[in-house]
């Protein structure tokens, strides 16, 4: 019985470890190959180089900066979006008046593609054509420049990522939501808990495997932000806004230098591997 | 709290957090039919934007097409492999299981870009480079950390009185998995199919690698074409159509889709 | 996937081509070959072949025009594939390292040394000297498509910075709409007074975080003043020069007198253009494809940019094109190259069109009687400079490229800052 039960979970993992194996570790191998090689994108493979790539990438002076900006922008979307997608995930859990309507409106945003509303919020803070100054002079304010200062840029890509992501985890604690059975509130509430408390005991610690992922998902999406800086400032104004990311697709693209490039994706890798296998740890130990 | 005055306090902070969600959209629609310069629509209020894009090369109805194909290909391969990981990560131990979880994961940490072009290479050695199916099998590899957690929990959260009584019946692992465990495990169902529908139907950057030929195009790829004019510029008419009727199949799929994330909607489901 | 195998490729292409010969003549069939190989054919090749094309969104008009006139007159038949613009770099480039390129691919002009160096083009220097009107090809197209005298592109479409300005706000501020500005000094004057009219109208408008646009828009004022923006090899910036210091200067005043419309700080280039159609800037250069795009009812007039002195320049942007190097049908895909640079072609589907033609001296024709704007735009195609540098992208295109910085501390930072060092940056980056 133990035995037949240790084949039958291989054999339901089986498909996933192949598909795994085929589109995503042959491939990934080929990254760590091209990370040690002259690779430049033009023209293929030119021998193995080590370890040149890898060291350039401590000569690059766009990249500590970059880590220090990718590192705080992540921290403030992860703790805005989670904040805000626990709040309308309870917002609209239960059937009340017009749920169903505050639950689409939420939704709505991410059903556009990243890029989407990446163009669609730079034309939104556009002072050509965005409806934003118009709406501030009507009120009697002066225009703000949306995109033109550091400070300003940071903020406004915040608002636009929050904008586009707190609907996606809102569904996922929703399901998590579903999973609690209703007499673990029914029980907390003859034990005369209030809403707070039965939040704060009953719904948070049940909620942790679907906060997990959402941690998860908004960490590791974060610290690989791309689209929206890339389509929202360029790395601007004056490369203060320039990700992790945005230095991988630059040494790539328009340096021509895969080789550069996947070795920064390697180091990237490893650094996100350590960082998601902490989390998981931190979030199984508490749960224990 | 009164219940009066927690009721309004509810429904001003939902209609409020609902006004700032929807004023882009808005934003977005109305400025899809005004008139702006250096777009399709320069005179008045009206459709030209979305008549363009109606027209465009090989027609709005063949890039639907390819992208309903591609999304739908994508959702059911996302779906098989994620129901199984799933089950498989949730209720059972075998060997390399975290290692397993771990590399599945760590899909989600390597940038596109460069992951992209061996994978370029790789569908070219399969026979599968320019083709639909090769573009929803990479789509689907990038859906698979979110998919496959996404099950584990679901799998996860399922009381093992349930499975067991199933078991005593004398049912076998995969009778307990489609006779009652995917009953259980629907929402996270509903949620893997949409959102793996969601990200194929507005995946920009994999078609555009993947696949060369015109008439194998995808949505957004023919919207990013006709947005795009000289020197960076970006013609907002063509974006902002292109948003709404990228959004619209989505909004539609949701709106059949929500009712399954009401809390105790399934409940009964499964007692049943 | 490797260079070194290239060789091979091409010997096992030779082997293919010596076999067919070997087969056609035994088969006593004398139809030239017209599959890949050594035999060029000059005047090309035409047996119904299917070539594949691809070609950038920003052109896509020009080359879409010209594609179906070729399959509906031609036994060849192209397949054209259309690529966003932003991406248009990623997606040759990953082919191109694949060795996975289609038939025919034209290139944004300023990006062409990449690939030609790289080996992705063919070797056309032969078939370009067989035609008759080859002297009459947009010449800087074709000084950046070679290298070591060996070329490798031809023209296909062109796109020039020219300053579009609003005669109806001219008029209203008292200036002489048909009295463009031949100075800087008169371009800064005449946006001033416009500016003046006050309310939502502005002066001008320039892309202030838009590296490309800088470098569009402001070098042909450089070039126009007989000044350089690089040594000739493109490996040394001469871009902190006194003629360059008194461009920046002027357009730093224009911004601090709030000449310039908002958003100018912050503008990467994806809404630079879509302010002057609105009718509330006064005059600033932009490219000239977007003239087919003005709204019908507005008042514009187009003149070439000028000299900080005098004189007058333009960038010569677009597209060229060529064959790529792992194409199995040269001769057939320069049949269409050779049949689409033809006066019949280039005056009935480019000018017809508005468009500016790739030849400078098809100006005469019935189209542009009627459009002087085009006349304007196609007489600078001759004066007008195309930039060469290796590393012309990574340096000026990019936005963490090098330039943006230097152009940005001398508009917007400290009026006395020394561009020395930042203009070193360049030529660091030009010559690494």
């Amino acid at each position: 019985m133990r035995y037949s039960r240790k084949l039958a979970g291989a054999l339901y993992a089986a498909p996933v470890a192949v598909f795994v194996l085929v589109f995503f570790v042959a491939p990934l191998l080929l990254v760590g190959r091209m990370s040690a090689s002259d690779w430049p994108l033009l023209a293929g493979d030119l021998g193995i180089n080590m370890p040149d790539n890898y060291a350039g990438i401590a000569d690059n002076p766009l990249f500590w900066p970059a880590v220090g900006f990718t590192l705080k922008y992540t921290g403030i979307v992860v703790v805005l979006l989670i904040g805000l997608s626990l709040l309308l995930a309870l917002i609209v859990a239960d059937r009340r008046k017009g749920t169903g309507f505050f639950r689409t409106a939420y939704f709505l945003p991410t059903t556009l593609g990243l890029a989407s509303a990446s163009l669609l919020f730079f034309g939104f803070y556009s002072p050509a054509i965005g409806p934003l100054d118009p709406l501030l002079e009507a009120l009697g304010a002066d225009p703000v420049s949306w995109l033109g200062t550091p400070t300003a840029a940071l903020w406004s890509t915040v608002v636009l990522i929050v904008w586009k992501f707190a609907g996606f985890f809102m569904i996922i604690l929703l399901v998590g939501l579903q999973s609690i059975p209703p007499d673990v509130y029914e029980a907390a509430r003859l034990d005369g808990a209030n809403r707070w408390q039965s939040f704060r005991h009953v719904t948070v610690p049940l909620l942790r495997p679907a906060l997990g992922l959402v941690l998860i998902l908004s960490v590791t999406g974060s610290l690989l932000a791309f689209d929206q800086f890339f389509i929202l400032t360029k790395g601007g104004p004056d490369n203060s806004t320039v990700t992790v990311v945005q230095l991988i697709y630059r040494e790539a693209f328009q340096r021509f230098d895969l080789g550069a490039a996947a070795a920064i994706s390697v180091v990237v890798l490893a650094a996100l591997v350590v960082i998601n296998i902490g989390q998981l740890r931190a979030l199984r130990k508490d749960h224990q | 709290m009164s219940t009066k005055l927690w009721s309004t306090s509810y429904y001003v902070l939902a209609g409020g957090l609902a006004v700032l969600f929807l004023f882009p959209l808005i934003w977005t629609g109305y400025a899809s039919v005004a008139p702006a310069g250096a777009t399709n629509q320069q005179d008045g209020f009206g459709f030209g934007n979305y008549a363009s894009l109606l027209d465009y090369d090989a027609g709005l109805g063949r890039y639907l097409w390819n992208s309903t194909y591609v999304s739908v290909l994508t959702v059911a391969f996302t779906l098989a492999l994620s129901v199984l990981g799933g089950y498989a990560f949730a209720r059972f131990t075998f060997r390399g299981k975290d290692t397993l979880f771990i590399v599945t994961l760590a899909i989600l940490m390597v940038p596109y870009s460069t992951l992209l072009i061996p994978l370029y290479s790789m569908l070219g050695d399969l026979g599968l480079r320019n083709t639909l199916t090769g573009l929803a099998l990479v789509l689907t590899l990038y859906q698979l950390p979110f998919a496959v957690f996404m099950m584990r929990i679901s799998f996860e959260a399922v009381p093992k009185e349930i499975e067991e009584s199933a078991m005593c019946d004398g049912a076998g692992t995969f009778g307990v998995l489609t006779r009652i465990m995917l009953f259980a495990v629907w929402p996270g169902l509903i949620t893997v199919g949409l959102f793996s529908f969601l990200a194929a139907w507005n995946d920009f950057i994999a078609p555009l690698i993947l696949v060369s030929e015109a008439d194998k195009a995808v949505l957004p790829v023919a919207i990013a074409n006709l947005r795009q004019q000289s020197m960076g510029a970006i013609d907002f008419g063509a974006t902002q159509a292109g948003v709404v009727v990228m959004a619209l199949p989505c909004l539609v799929l949701f709106a059949l889709l929500q009712r399954h994330y009401v809390r105790g909607f399934m409940s009964g489901a499964i007692k049943g | 996937m490797s260079i070194d195998k290239r060789p091979s490729r091409a010997l096992r292409a030779g082997a293919a081509v010596a076999a067919a010969a070997l087969f056609a003549a035994a088969c006593g069939d004398g139809r030239p070959n017209g599959g890949g190989g050594d035999e060029v054919v000059l005047e090309g090749v035409d047996d119904g072949t299917t070539l594949t094309m691809w070609t950038r969104a920003a052109t896509e008009a020009q080359s879409q025009a010209l594609v179906d006139a070729y399959n509906a007159s031609h036994e060849n038949q192209i397949e054209l594939t259309v690529i966003p613009t932003d991406d248009y770099q990623t997606r040759v480039g990953t082919a191109a390292g694949n060795q996975e390129l289609p038939d025919l691919f034209a290139l944004d002009v300023v990006f062409a040394p990449n690939f030609t160096t790289a080996g992705a083009y063919l070797d056309i220097t032969d078939r370009i000297d067989s035609l008759e009107f080859k002297d009459a090809l947009a010449p800087s197209h074709l000084d950046v498509g070679t290298v070591d005298d060996r070329q490798y592109l031809v023209p296909h479409t062109l796109d020039l910075s020219v300053l579009f300005y609003n005669k109806d706000l001219y008029t209203q501020a008292g200036l002489d709409p048909e009295k463009p500005p031949t100075t800087l000094a008169e371009f800064a004057e005449q946006a001033r007074a416009v500016d003046a009219l006050g309310g939502d109208v502005s002066g001008t408008f320039f892309g202030g975080n838009c590296g490309g646009c800088f470098v569009f828009t402001w070098w042909p004022t450089l070039w126009a003043e007989g000044a350089e923006v690089m040594n000739e090899e493109g490996t040394e910036s001469l871009l902190d020069s006194p003629e360059a210091q008194e461009l920046y200067a002027t357009y730093r005043g224009l911004v601090e007198d709030g000449v310039v419309a908002p958003g100018h700080n912050e503008e990467t280039g994806a809404t630079w253009v879509s302010l002057f159609p609105e009718g509330n800037i006064g005059v600033m250069p932009m490219p000239s494809t977007m003239l087919g795009l003005m709204p019908e009812d507005m008042n514009i007039g187009v003149a070439p940019i000028p000299g900080l002195t005098g004189g007058q320049s333009t960038f010569v942007g677009g597209d060229s094109i060529g064959i790529s190097a792992n194409s199995e049908h040269p001769n057939q895909a320069w049949d269409f190259l050779r049949w689409s640079l033809e006066e019949e072609q280039q005056v009935e589907i480019l000018a017809a069109n508005g468009d500016v033609m790739a030849r400078t001296d098809l100006g005469d024709n019935e189209y542009y009687a009627d459009n002087p704007n085009a006349v304007i735009v196609n007489d600078l195609v001759g004066v007008g400079r195309t930039p060469y540098s290796l590393h012309f992208g990574q340096t000026f295109n990019d936005p963490q490229g090098p330039w943006l910085p230097l152009v940005r501390e001398a508009v917007y930072g400290d009026p006395n800052a020394d561009l020395t060092a930042l203009n070193e940056d360049v030529t660091a980056s030009l010559s690494s």
